[in-house]
């Protein structure tokens, strides 16, 4: 994308600081919030986020005609870093949003028109429909149908692990066009409206007693073929798009302790908890607690290694490994923090926050060894992909996937 | 003591095992793990009929008068169906406690109710720090005019609330003493604890000069403690292998039949090597629960070794079983109307009840004579 207007570094940083000082008013950063917001943006956000997409600072490396500037990538980050300093939202959705970004590579000209500035002003809120009762780690068995009729599609199917769904407008759909090709090839990808009586929503509760995700049921949900994004039964390939944006912004799930209960900041959790718990001097136990740091500690300097190298320009095998190590860092913890309980991580409620903690972490672990891909198929992963061994034998990549096997 | 033949245990393996798969069923175990007193009482009167209850009692005081090894098989089932029951605290811990104090008045006047399930005993050892040694209780017994009198508390009392009898060990000025509270008596405060494992009722009671019956105990009262712990442990250590086998059999069912890629799940090496896995920790668990058992039947020199190592071993191959069969459903157990954390849950409880496992781990290699 090359810009119409070539400005220099030092230009586009005034300019952008000369704009947020006359529209920007720190005192409302509270009322405003942030972007981690991802659903229900606040109408003080909504009006903000306006602003900011009407002058073009949301997305700068997109082209002029789609709210953008043509900027590099590079004269983008000083827009964000500008932004920042002032703990101002909404700048850098052409890196944030993977809604967005996914549209604007894949959309229609129509849907493009009706929703970037919509969903990047926040207007509309969106949710993913991908993952289906039968179809986790093999998303490509996904068995919800989009037939054509006429200018739309009907749908019917069931998805679940929907985060936002009762509140969203638009769902990220994958669906099945074609049911007499291999998997990957018969699936479409549709912008599907969710406030139609074809969709149903219905919450689903956690292990740990939280409801963040729902199931949703589709029954002859219509959707416009304007909604279709990268053309009929090219779905796997848009959703690699897709994916590959969630990737860039998601990091890792992995979420703390639960209660808020306070954890001593200088020192390391566990050890902290090990103090309280007088427990500290315990021989055995602080091998444990030592090899339950030290796996954080060597993913964090992992991470270290692989963001340098990519400053470099190479890359690290490490860089695949992120996922699985944290599993594994999470699952341990939990361990731990229950020895370190004893007889005391047989409580739960918010009398006993340590073991409120310790029980949480240990139920919420299996969002990062199975959520996103289980660490099964992290090591398949790893294996073949990293470490270039041989392929499993697929036995459903090449016939038509009525003929696949299923549960 | 009755000592049943093969077939013997294996008709009362079943008929428990018939009950249950009706009357602790899943739907009934969530039904009443969400009721304040966490026990069916109408199944606890079913499992007292079929002579269940009244198990280890003997059968001059209406029960059936089983072994360790009975009793061990029995609680396979009633892990493997997550029964939520005093039966532990009361037919087991309660009754066990008795037999160890010996005093023949106090067991004729209850092990009978105990047998039958009208009366529900439990035992209250531990204190807040819930250590289950002798540093680990803190409740004291003084003697004013001839009668004594209790204070202090007393954690982790399993199945507190629902209990009518407390059979007491307090720190008395001539060393420990066993002693009798009826649940109700004046001075005595229960606080339901709120459990992780929703199965589980644990209590606190404070005792606030409360009157007490002393037991005439024929052996010191520590002594028959730590008995009547080695013989629940025994039947903590069968439940969390039957509980382990019931979860990892249902985990292999459900990788036969669910299917990703076009094949079976179960057909990847990477879920049939965790199954695999897992079968050697739930076999082990059974062997180590059934001789623990055997050893006691015995009385033999190596009990508190076999013990000990049923102790931990079990309680490690549950919440592994447990822990890793969540792992292997995928999704599908991240919710709560999937059983898989129910187990999970039962697991962590029962191996922090009697005692972690590293505390175990320690017993056993001192018994190994480290
Ligand atoms: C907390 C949570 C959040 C989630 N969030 C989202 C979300 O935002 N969006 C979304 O679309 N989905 C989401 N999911 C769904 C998630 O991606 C799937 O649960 C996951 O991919 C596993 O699929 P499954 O549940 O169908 O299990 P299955 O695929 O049935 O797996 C069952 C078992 O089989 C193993 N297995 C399967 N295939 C192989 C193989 N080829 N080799 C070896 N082992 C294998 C698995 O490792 C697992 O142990 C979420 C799930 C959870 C639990």
């Amino acid at each position: 994308m090359s810009s119409e207007n070539p400005v220099s570094d030092d230009v586009l940083r005034e300019e952008v600081r000369g704009w947020l000082a006359d529209n920007w008013i720190p005192e409302q950063a509270a009322a405003v919030g942030g972007t981690e917001r991802i659903w229900g943006a606040s109408d003080e956000l909504k009006a903000w986020l306006g602003k900011v997409v009407e002058a073009r600072w949301a997305v700068p490396s997109w082209p002029v005609e789609w709210f953008g500037r043509g900027l590099s990538a590079s004269q983008a980050k000083i827009i964000i870093r500008e932004f920042a300093s002032v703990r101002a939202p909404g700048a850098g959705q052409d890196r944030s949003s993977m809604w967005a970004n996914t549209l604007l590579a894949r959309g229609t000209e129509p849907l493009k028109a009706k929703l970037l500035g919509p969903i990047l002003k926040s207007e509309v809120d969106m949710c993913l429909l991908y993952s289906e009762p039968g179809a986790g780690s093999d998303l490509a068995g996904i068995r919800t149908r989009a037939d054509l009729q006429g200018d739309h599609f009907v749908v019917n199917g069931q998805k679940v692990w929907t985060s936002g769904a009762a509140i969203a407008d638009y769902g990220m759909l994958i669906a099945r066009t074609d049911w007499d090709v291999p998997k990957h090839a018969g699936i479409s990808f549709f912008f599907c409206p969710m406030k139609q009586p074809g969709i149903e929503v219905r919450p689903l509760r956690q292990i740990t007693d939280e409801s963040h995700f729902n199931e949703v049921f589709i029954t002859d949900a219509i959707v416009p073929a304007d909604n279709l994004l990268g053309g009929v039964n090219t779905g796997w390939k848009v959703l690699q798009t897709a994916l590959a944006y969630e990737r860039s912004i998601l990091g890792d799930f992995a979420r703390g302790a639960r209660s808020g209960a306070k954890e001593s900041r200088k020192e390391e959790v566990l050890i902290a908890l090990a103090r309280e718990a007088g427990v500290l001097e315990d021989p055995a136990l602080r091998q444990e607690i030592a090899q339950a740091i030290a796996y954080k500690k060597l993913n964090s300097l992992n991470n270290a290694r692989v963001k340098a190298d990519l400053e470099q320009g190479t890359t690290s095998p490490a860089m695949s490994l992120g996922k699985l190590a944290m599993s594994r860092i999470l699952h341990e913890e939990a361990r731990v923090r229950t020895a370190i309980l004893g007889a005391q991580s047989l409580f739960e409620g918010s009398d006993y926050p340590r073991a409120e903690d310790a029980n949480f972490l240990t139920l919420n672990a299996y969002f990062t060894s199975i959520g996103g891909g289980t660490d099964q198929i992290q090591r398949n992963i790893i294996g073949e992909r990293v470490l270039g061994l041989p392929k499993e034998p697929e036995v459903d990549t090449s016939i038509p996937f009525r003929d696949v096997r299923t549960s | 003591m009755n000592s049943f033949s093969a077939e013997e245990r294996l008709a009362l393996r079943e008929s428990v095992h018939r009950l249950l798969s009706k009357g602790s069923d899943e739907r009934a175990v969530r039904a009443t793990m969400d009721t304040p007193g966490g026990y069916d009482s109408k199944l606890w009167q079913e499992l007292a009929g079929m002579g269940v209850v009244g198990l280890i009692v003997d059968e001059a005081h209406g029960g059936a008068g089983v072994g360790p090894m009975e009793l061990e098989l029995v609680m396979e089932e009633v892990g493997a169906a997550l029964l939520c029951s005093p039966f532990l605290a009361s037919s087991v811990l309660a009754a066990a406690l008795l037999y160890g104090l010996a005093d023949e008045e106090l067991n004729d006047r209850l092990l009978p109710g105990i047998a039958e399930g009208s009366c529900i005993a439990t035992a209250a050892v531990t204190g807040r720090n819930g250590c289950w040694t002798p540093d680990g209780v803190t409740v004291s017994g003084q003697e004013v005019d001839g009668e004594w009198r209790l204070d202090g508390c007393a954690s982790f009392v399993v199945h507190g609330q629902s209990a009518d009898v407390l059979l007491v060990l307090a720190n008395t000025s001539q060393g420990f003493k066993c002693f009798v509270v009826e649940s109700g008596a004046a001075g005595v405060g229960m606080t339901a604890l709120p459990t992780f494992d929703h199965t589980l009722r644990l209590t606190e009671i404070t005792f606030e000069g409360v009157k007490a019956e002393h037991v005439a105990a024929q052996i010191p009262a520590w002594d028959a403690v730590a008995r009547a712990m080695d013989l629940t442990l025994v039947a903590l250590a069968g439940e969390q292998a039957g509980a382990a086998q019931r979860c990892l059999s249902s985990t292999v069912e459900y990788a036969k039949t669910r299917i990703q890629f076009g094949r079976a799940i179960g057909s990847f090496q990477a879920v049939k090597h965790m199954a695999a896995d897992l079968l050697l920790e739930t076999e082990s668990s059974i062997s180590a629960a059934r001789n623990a058992a055997a050893s006691l039947a015995e009385d033999a020199d190596g009990a508190a070794e076999a013990v000990s190592l049923a102790a931990f071993a079990c309680a490690d191959a549950f919440v592994a079983t447990a822990a890793t069969s969540i792992q292997m459903h995928g999704g599908i157990a991240f919710t709560w109307e999937h059983p898989a954390h129910l187990y999970l849950r039962r697991a962590r409880a029962d191996a922090q009840l009697f005692g972690s496992s590293s505390f175990h781990r320690e017993r056993f290699i001192q018994a190994l004579g480290a």
